[in-house]
């Protein structure tokens, strides 16, 4: 048995969707959570966080709005995709990327990671929350 | 935080694999199924290139 046989919703209800993909994006995991896909919900929020916090552990570069180039601001992207795992990291991120080390470049890539894999969270939680995917 | 570039690679594998498992496969058993062959994937595909850097690397 599948998770959407044992909580299944029968029709999908109107902006239910759009709600999920703000959560979904904000919280990694709480739009599958609002879908009462619990499980998967669980492991989202566990991946992301783990990947995200990994990657601010490793002194990766948190990229900012104001970026340099083109390849700066595309890591911003990826990195603001991670949702409330990107502001914390922001804020709590007080001494600054150290990139010099390879350990600091991983960390770039955990929190990019991060970001990319929770859109493709999002993108999920539309398509259950259209009816589309179960 | 110390990890070497192995075992960060280790993580990094397990939590895609198990992120990519859960988005593309339906039932528990699949996903498990997937997740491990992603995983092996991983780290097979980076050993492997990391053999074949070895002799531009000196």
């Amino acid at each position: 048995m599948t998770e959407a046989d044992a909580n299944p919703i029968e029709q999908p209800v109107p902006g239910i969707a759009l709600v999920a993909v703000a959560a979904a994006w904000l919280v990694p995991g709480l739009g599958h959570l609002i879908l009462r896909r619990w499980g998967r919900a669980m492991i989202f929020f566990f991946c992301v966080g783990a990947l995200a916090v990994t990657g601010l552990l490793l002194r990766g570069n948190v990229f900012s709005l104001h970026s340099a180039d083109a390849f700066d601001f595309l890591g911003y992207l990826a990195d603001l995709g991670s949702g409330m795992f990107f502001f914390i990291a922001k804020a709590v991120e007080r001494t600054g990327p150290d990139v010099s080390r390879a350990a600091g470049d991983y960390g770039t890539r955990f929190l990019a990671a991060a970001g990319v894999i929770n859109v493709l969270c999002v993108f999920d939680a539309y398509e259950i929350g259209c009816g589309i995917k179960n | 935080m110390m990890l070497t570039h192995f075992e960060a690679m280790l993580l990094f594998a397990f939590l895609v694999s198990v992120a990519f498992g859960c988005l593309t496969r339906k039932t528990a058993a699949e996903r498990v199924k997937s997740t491990a062959v992603a995983f092996g994937l991983f780290v097979f595909v980076s050993v492997a290139i990391g053999w074949l850097m070895y002799p531009f690397s000196r």
